[in-house]
């Protein structure tokens, strides 16, 4: 090897020598320079061998060549695969090594005609070495895949979206929030796997053998076949999470269940894809290419590309779909998911090459976060369009008020995701005043809740019956803020308003139906006594029609809410049973007809009482009968 | 300008779209909105079509090249922009039947456009899998290095790579069969070869299997037809520019379609557009046009009529060609041939380097703005009735 590199020295310094001088003289003159620098470059020895046609040289390379031709050409050749045997490979490795080292060193010099002819035969070598070795590498990725990867990771991998009670043992993979409707994927630190898609020593085996091909020139190719193997092994597993590629109108004409369960698979697979498969496939890359990064990233980037855009489609489609409020819940499943993931995108595509996926997610989280946003306005465009129509029956609960608030409620269980959700909103000036929290937005929507509950309220004839349709959706409202997230969203004060707007109607209605009745009771000090009698014979009579009508029509209405219909008859017999009381006693003590009174005189004190306390019966009462 | 009976549909489009705006102009003369609202419709007309006049004065060299489908899409994303505009300036009128019917109908539209945008990003991704493949010829062939029998050898096997990644679905079958004796060195089954070399051809992430170009051209240019005169007058001239937009939309889809390698692609789209817009002569001049190089090329279609493309599959034809032919040691006009050939190949692949980012990143541009508008749409108008 000495002697050998010392010809090669020669040969370098006889190279220059003749490359740079343009004749003989120039090229001694050089050769003298040269001289003096190394001792071993004697003039004379470097000059006969000027002449001497670079023989010795060449023979040595001759030489290196026809020995490296024996060991490779007998391994090109073999039927076997040569990595079966570890003894074979690193001597195959080797004869690889110290070829490309040999055209390496010997490049330099191609303009001579025998190196040239030398290196020709060297190249021709490489190249059937190189493609044998791009094989042994594809059938090492997929051999070692198969024997490996389906008993093992794979495995692992199918238990992550299999059976509940599975997921239950490895922890919960996704948990549900049982007294919550809906359900939550919750992020569970065993994602903290990674998947050994191939055995330790075939990682091995598949560095050195990548090593050769970058340092033989045929990186693109190695490249080439690693991200084609695995592209295909991570499209499978994406397939088996149950993904399909679905375009975006796909997505959009299926029916809403459907989706709903895509989008649970969804969930899941896009929480193993990052966590679990991106992150294993990151790490065999950087094994397989270590030292070589460039070679890693663009490997990396073949391999995930496909399947992150093929998840990422499928979340901009659900964000770009029907802003349908029922679809709310789903959406922001995704959402989540999505800004719970993007720390993985982070650091899983930070390099040059992914950066483009990386931007990807951004925009599509942003858009997911746009598509709910849209949800609640379409909310409120639903609320401010729902006709006034029939009016409920009996002044009962509206089915709005009751959908409108068991949605808000279920919606502000997501309260911190929502409220990030709105607050990235600050940029968009809406409507005046700018919708730029959460807060803000939940009393829009109350707002226009009243107000259409407001315009429905003037569907009834009977004012008494829109003032307890007004206090029944306002109690139901008052009553579903309470204590919720909702009520700490729009605040004591906005609670404590609403608690007095519900008496105002309440007062309202005592107003509007039983003052009027108790004027009639009012009795009459100034006139003669006769007068008096005939007067109180005829409102005792009025009374008794008045009361009939008033009991009759509200024993039907309803009042849903248990405590507030005690409320309502306490209040009207405090206000009712004294008067009755005070004008039956007077009555009875009227000349003449005192002693008839009972002709006039329908209703005991205990009678009005207990007419009282059946009123708002409600659709159980007649008023379901009467129909 | 002469005056025409607005219910005449046999008059010519333009001019009733003309006349109503100038008769309404004359009628509210008044109200400063009202004519600037004009203002803008024509200027829109005027200049959508010049920009279509703009790429259809391209030659025929530049025609259907990366650049000019990038020109394209810019001429896309600058009347699209416009029409926003447009939009939000007459949101009050939007909002209301008829407009709103008009609105609804082009955002239909405009979605369905969005996969269409998907599928192009994955068939400019194929183009990427074969600049690849190109690369490693070029590589191989380097113009420092002797050229060898080894280095055709490396050659001559991206270039079979490439020749199957080219074809036809059809035509597979004969290749691999050809490509195995050539390199098998163990029989492989071509079930086994189209795994391997499979992944060229189902890059198809965004879209399912079963879902085709030409159908879903179809669908954008269901029913687009254009406005009668009385929608013009009812929607106060707004369905001429719905009907210029949905027309640009659809013919853009239909040209990328045309150009760059994606599912089931077919061309058989109608442009039922009237001479009368300004802007059909360009448009339908170019669709005919780019139909023209398609029937020359018809059995090369499944990659696309870009210009790049089919340069890929000149040299990359030529030079399996010159690598069948050539025999060891090289003759000095072989190897000159060569190291042209090689220079050939090394100009498009850079054109194809150089091109193909920008224009993923143009088609993603296109799809992100489709998405905008139809957002800001729908946030503006669902709630236009509110503030009446």
């Amino acid at each position: 090897m000495a002697e050998n590199g010392e010809e090669k020295l020669f040969a370098v310094a006889r190279h220059i020598a003749k490359t740079l001088g343009h004749n003989d003289s120039m090229a001694d003159d050089i050769l003298q320079i040269f001289s003096s620098f190394d001792g071993r470059l004697s003039r004379e020895k470097l000059s006969e061998k000027l002449s001497d046609d670079d023989s010795r040289g060449c023979a040595a390379l001759e030489h290196t060549l026809k020995s490296l031709e024996r060991q490779i050409s007998q391994y090109i050749t073999a039927d076997n695969p040569i990595w079966a045997d570890p003894a074979d490979s690193s001597a195959f490795l080797d004869s690889i090594e110290e070829l490309i080292a040999t055209i390496r060193g010997w490049s330099p010099m191609a303009s001579e005609k025998s190196v040239s002819a030398c290196l020709v035969r060297a190249e021709d070598l490489m190249q059937q070495a190189m493609f044998r070795v791009a094989e042994e590498f594809r059938s090492l990725m997929e051999r070692g895949g198969e024997s490996f990867e389906l008993n093992q990771s794979t495995r692992n991998v199918a238990s992550f979206y299999s059976e509940e009670d599975e997921e239950e043992e490895n922890g919960g993979l996704i948990a549900n929030d049982e007294d919550e409707e809906i359900p939550v994927a919750q992020p569970i630190t065993d994602y903290d796997i990674i998947i050994d898609s191939l055995p330790s020593g075939t990682i091995n085996d598949l560095h050195e053998m990548a090593k050769r091909m970058l340092a033989a020139g045929f990186g693109k190719e190695c490249s080439h076949v690693y991200s084609s193997c695995r592209r295909e092994f991570l499209e499978e597993s994406m397939s088996r999470l149950g993904l399909q590629e679905l375009s975006i109108e796909e997505v959009h004409r299926m029916p809403w269940q459907d989706l709903e369960d895509e989008i649970e698979r969804w969930n899941k697979a896009a929480n193993v894809a990052l966590r679990i498969l991106f992150p294993s496939e990151r790490r065999l890359c950087d094994r397989v290419f270590f030292g070589l990064s460039s070679a890693a990233d663009l490997s990396f980037m073949e391999v995930c590309r496909g399947s992150t855009i093929q998840l990422l489609n499928f979340a901009d489609a659900v964000a770009i779909g029907s802003r349908s409020p029922e679809r709310l819940f789903k959406v922001l499943d995704v959402f989540e998911t999505l800004r719970d993931l993007m720390p993985e995108f982070e650091s899983l595509f930070s390099d040059n090459y992914c950066l483009i996926l990386r931007n990807e997610a951004m925009t599509i989280w942003k858009r997911l976060a746009e598509a709910i946003r849209g949800i609640f306005m379409e909310l409120e465009n639903l609320i401010r369009r729902d006709p006034a129509k029939a009016a409920v029956p009996c002044g009962g609960l509206h089915p709005i008020t009751r959908y409108v608030m068991n949605y808000l409620r279920a919606a502000c269980r997501s309260r911190q995701t929502l409220e990030q959700i709105f607050e990235e909103n600050v940029n968009v000036v809406e409507r005046g005043a700018s919708a730029t929290s959460l807060s803000v937005q939940m009393d829009w929507i109350m707002e226009l809740l009243e107000s259409n509950l407001e315009v429905k309220s003037k569907l009834y004839r009977d004012p008494v019956l829109c003032s307890v349709f007004l206090m029944n959706n306002g109690r139901y409202i008052v009553h579903k803020v309470e204590g919720s997230e909702l009520g700490s969203l729009l605040g004591d004060d906005w609670i404590r308003k609403h608690i007095a707007k519900v008496r105002q109607y309440q007062m309202n209605y005592q107003r509007s139906s039983w003052n009027k009745l108790l004027g009639v009771l009012k009795l009459d000090n100034t006139s003669a006594p006769n007068v008096v009698a005939r007067s109180m014979t005829q409102k005792i009579k009025l009374f008794n029609s008045q009361f009939d009508e008033i009991c009759k029509a509200q024993s039907a209405w309803v009042v849903f809410d248990e405590q507030l219909r005690k409320e309502l008859r306490a209040s009207v017999a405090k206000i009712m049973l004294p008067a009755y009381g005070n004008f039956i006693r007077r009555f009875q003590t009227v000349p003449d007809i005192g002693k008839h009174a009972d002709k006039y005189v329908k209703y005991s004190v205990e009678d009005i009482d207990a007419q009282i306390n059946d009123l708002f019966q409600g659709g159980s009462g007649s008023a379901g009968r009467r129909r | 300008m002469p005056t025409t009976d607005c219910q005449g549909s046999s008059a010519s489009f333009n001019h009733i779209g003309r006349s109503i705006l100038s008769l309404r102009r004359e009628q509210i003369y008044s109200m400063e909105v009202a004519g600037s609202h004009d203002v803008e419709l024509e200027a829109f007309q005027k200049n959508v079509a010049e920009r279509f006049g703009d790429l259809s004065s391209a030659g025929n060299d530049d025609l259907l090249t990366i650049a000019w489908v990038r020109k394209l899409l810019d001429v896309f994303l600058c009347c699209q922009e416009e029409f926003r505009v447009i939009l939000f300036n007459n949101s009050s009128i939007v909002g209301k039947s008829p407009a709103d019917r008009l609105v609804a109908e082009f955002f239909e539209r405009s979605v369905k456009a969005l996969d269409v945008c998907n599928a192009i990003r994955d068939g400019i991704e194929q183009i990427r899998q074969w600049q690849k493949l190109l690369e490693i010829v070029l590589c191989a062939l380097d113009n420092n290095r002797s050229l060898g029998e080894a280095q055709f050898r490396r050659a001559k096997k991206a270039l079979i790579d490439l020749a199957i990644a080219l074809l036809d679905e059809k035509d597979y079958g004969t290749a691999l069969a050809h490509r195995n004796r050539s390199f098998g060195r163990n029989n492989a089954s071509p079930k086994d070869h189209l795994r391997r070399i499979g992944h060229f051809r189902s890059l198809s992430w965004s879209v399912s299997r079963s879902w085709s170009a030409a159908r879903q051209l179809q669908a954008i240019g269901n029913n687009l037809t254009a406005p009668r005169g009385n929608e013009i007058v009812a929607t106060n001239g707004l369905a001429v520019a719905f009907f210029t937009m949905s027309s640009v939309l659809l013919f853009v889809m239909w040209a990328l379609v045309a150009a760059i390698p994606c599912q089931d692609r077919g061309l058989h789209v109608h442009f039922l557009i009237p001479r009368q817009f300004m802007w059909a002569a360009p448009i339908l001049s170019l669709h005919e046009r780019i139909l023209e190089s398609s029937k020359k090329r018809e059995r090369r279609n499944a990659c696309g009529l870009l210009k790049e493309v089919h340069q890929i599959d000149r040299c990359a034809r030529f030079m399996n060609e010159l690598v069948d032919s050539v025999q060891f040691p090289l003759t000095e006009e072989k190897e000159r041939e060569a190291r042209q050939r090689v220079q050939e190949l090394a100009l498009v692949f850079e054109a194809v380097k150089e091109g193909l980012d920008p224009l993923e990143r143009q088609v993603r541009e296109v799809f992100h703005r489709i998405v905008r508008s139809r957002t800001e749409g729908l946030d503006s108008f669902g709630r236009a009735d509110h503030n009446e």
